[in-house]
């Protein structure tokens, strides 16, 4: 009965406004909060390669012609710390290069095949192959080696073709047994060695850290200046605009697999943003309505009210209306905006699934309906209860 | 005694009680105004006074609506104004009740309606009990017609069937007949009567001149 009479002085055109605008910003809100989920699980099915970058100096002209310092090419260390302190770096890593002489040798298809060649080492954990097959110890009789996977596509598609060679299988390529021959500082030796691994991140052929440290001190002149020619680093905010500001700045060249990925996700990132803020103000702005509407409409009922509490109602039945009435509208809103999302969405799932999106978008456009709603609930019920206080005796 | 609301109220006590806007010129006659007044369960008070000396304040006051008096009101040994919003909703429905003279119906409902309303928070009468007083106050046929479109003189009798619906220790009646004729007003003062005495409850009544007409030798006469 109470209800019934409160009930009739709701003005419908008030809380429909309330309703139509917390929705439309909800929606707006919910639809870039998805999307850019999305855009975010598609980036990470692609891989994490586009989160290092590959860092060298320029090779100039003097220096090719060998007038140049001897060291011009390599790092200091104040460059490395300057490096490391930039906000969008994770981890910075030295390639070590080899000091000494190497050739590679491979009985494969009844011919042998011999070829000089070189490694670089970096620290163990930007390493992308199996941890067990990429340790190196005095115990150790093969060396595991890693090779860029654009190396295998360019002997199968550039020389085995050109050759009448065999193509090989990524599988294939890592059972072939090789033989390495290491010669310096008066020392030669032969090891067997594996292909273990294939990296699309590192671009070199490397070996373990531990391998190359033991090698160049066994093979490789002490006097060589051994700082870093190339630094791999991790990015913490792939497709930043102040990377590429930074490696311009200090002169420096970068190779990146596919940082065009991260770039995307950056400006969806900052558009899904920019589109969420619209929406979160036209949210924030629709709450004023709700408060102003339950604001008139305590007011309206003023008189009603007292005189409910004077017939010995408590407070808290004469709100319970209007809050039921507050649950009962966010609710409605809550559900609404999460189905015109989750439909909403289907427009770009279809395209982004191929692209390897995983499908995680219901959930991130669900939890926060129901934080977003659930504080704006909390909110109008406690302003509600403080003007129903003020207005009862 | 730590909760009045809980159990029968037996006094209600006016010491040095003075409406704010009056001054001490105001009540020099006044046997309430800053004296010691207690209104004791089971006796029945007249009050009467010209307008304007405070009376619809004292049953505010009281009822607790407004506290802007100076002095204590006691019932009985808990100063009013310590009262909760809850323990105060309680006090209305069990132990004071209050017929306001501005009578506070609600205008879209029904006459039974509004007397429902505040029985079913206290389920103090049965529907019959209602109907009953309904028609022993010559109102049986308007039951079901709105508020809005009564007679003062019927919503007086509606709002005071709603102060029957509940039990009390004090009924405050503020100007209950102003609207009424002689035989109705002896109607209300022996259904209110009959009902208080029933209760051992008091009844507290206020006039400007046309006073309820209770048995002369059961009441106190008070000027305020």
């Amino acid at each position: 009965m109470i209800s019934a009479l409160l009930r009739k002085n709701i003005s419908i055109w008030q809380l429909a406004a309330y309703t139509i605008a917390c929705l439309t910003g909800l929606s707006i809100l919910l639809i870039s909060i998805t999307f850019f989920a999305d855009i975010r699980s598609v980036h990470e099915a692609s891989g994490r390669t586009s989160d290092y970058i590959t860092l060298s100096k320029p090779v100039t002209l003097l220096a090719a012609l060998g007038h140049g310092k001897s060291d011009s090419n390599s790092f200091t260390g104040e460059e490395i710390d300057s490096l490391a302190s930039q906000p969008w770096v994770a981890r910075v890593g030295e390639f070590t290069s080899a000091d000494f002489n190497i050739s590679a040798s491979v009985e494969f298809a009844g011919r042998g095949l011999s070829t000089a060649l070189f490694f670089e080492s970096l620290p163990d954990e930007f390493i992308d192959v199996d941890p067990d097959l990429w340790s190196f110890g005095s115990s150790s009789t093969e060396i595991p080696i890693m090779v860029p996977r654009d190396y295998l596509a360019l002997y199968n598609f550039g020389f085995a073709a050109s050759r009448g060679m065999p193509r090989l299988s990524e599988d294939l390529i890592k059972q072939i047994p090789l033989r390495i021959a290491m010669s310096g500082n008066g020392n030669f030796d032969i090891m067997p060695a594996r292909i273990v691994g294939l990296s699309s991140r590192i671009n070199t052929i490397a070996v373990p850290d531990s391998f190359m440290r033991a090698a160049n001190d066994r093979y490789g002149d002490s006097r060589n200046d051994r700082r870093p020619t190339r630094l791999i680093v991790e990015l913490s905010s792939p497709g930043d605009p102040a990377i590429a500001r930074w490696i311009a700045d200090n002169n420096l060249e970068s190779s990146s697999g596919k940082s065009t990925s991260g770039q995307t996700v950056y400006i969806a990132g900052i558009a899904s943003a920019v589109i969420g803020s619209i929406g979160m103000v036209i949210a924030v702005l629709s709450v004023l309505i709700l408060l102003m509407s339950i604001f008139l409409l305590v007011q309206k009922s003023s008189d009603k009210i007292r005189n409910l509490t004077l017939l010995g109602y408590r407070r808290s039945q004469v709100a319970s209306f209007y809050y039921r009435l507050i649950v009962v509208i966010n609710g409605v809103v809550t559900v609404a905006a999460t189905v015109i999302c989750l439909g909403v969405s289907q427009l770009w799932t279809g395209a982004l699934g191929d692209l390897g999106a995983n499908g995680v978008s219901c959930a991130y456009a669900i939890i926060p309906a129901i934080v977003i709603m659930g504080s704006v609930t909390a909110v109008s019920i406690a302003s509600c209860r403080k003007i129903i206080n003020k207005t009862a005796r | 005694m730590n909760e009045p609301a809980q159990m029968s109220l037996s006094r209600i006590s006016m010491q040095n009680v003075i409406p704010d806007v009056f001054s001490t010129e105001d009540v020099r006659e006044s046997q309430i105004w800053l004296r010691d007044f207690t209104f004791v369960r089971g006796c029945h008070y007249l009050i009467e006074a010209a307008s304007g000396s405070g009376k619809s304040s004292m049953c505010s006051f009281i009822y607790r609506n407004r506290s802007d008096y100076r002095g204590t009101i006691g019932f009985d040994r808990r100063d009013a104004k310590s009262l909760t919003s809850d323990e105060i909703s309680r006090l209305r429905c069990r132990n004071i009740s209050l017929l306001p003279q501005e009578l506070r119906l609600f205008g879209e409902l029904t006459a039974i309606d509004n007397v429902r309303l505040k029985n079913r928070l206290t389920s103090h009468c049965s529907d019959e009990r209602i109907m009953a007083m309904f028609d022993r106050l010559g109102i049986g046929n308007l039951v079901d017609r709105p508020a809005s479109r009564l007679s003062i003189g019927q919503m007086q009798r509606v709002a005071l069937i709603r102060a029957l619906c509940q039990p009390f220790d004090f009924i405050l009646l503020d100007e209950p007949v102003s609207h009424l004729d002689e035989r109705n007003n002896s109607i209300v003062a022996s259904l209110v009567y009959e009902t208080a005495e029933a209760l051992g409850s008091s009844i507290i009544a206020t006039s400007v001149g046309n006073r309820l007409l209770l048995p002369e030798d059961k009441v106190n006469h008070i000027r305020l």
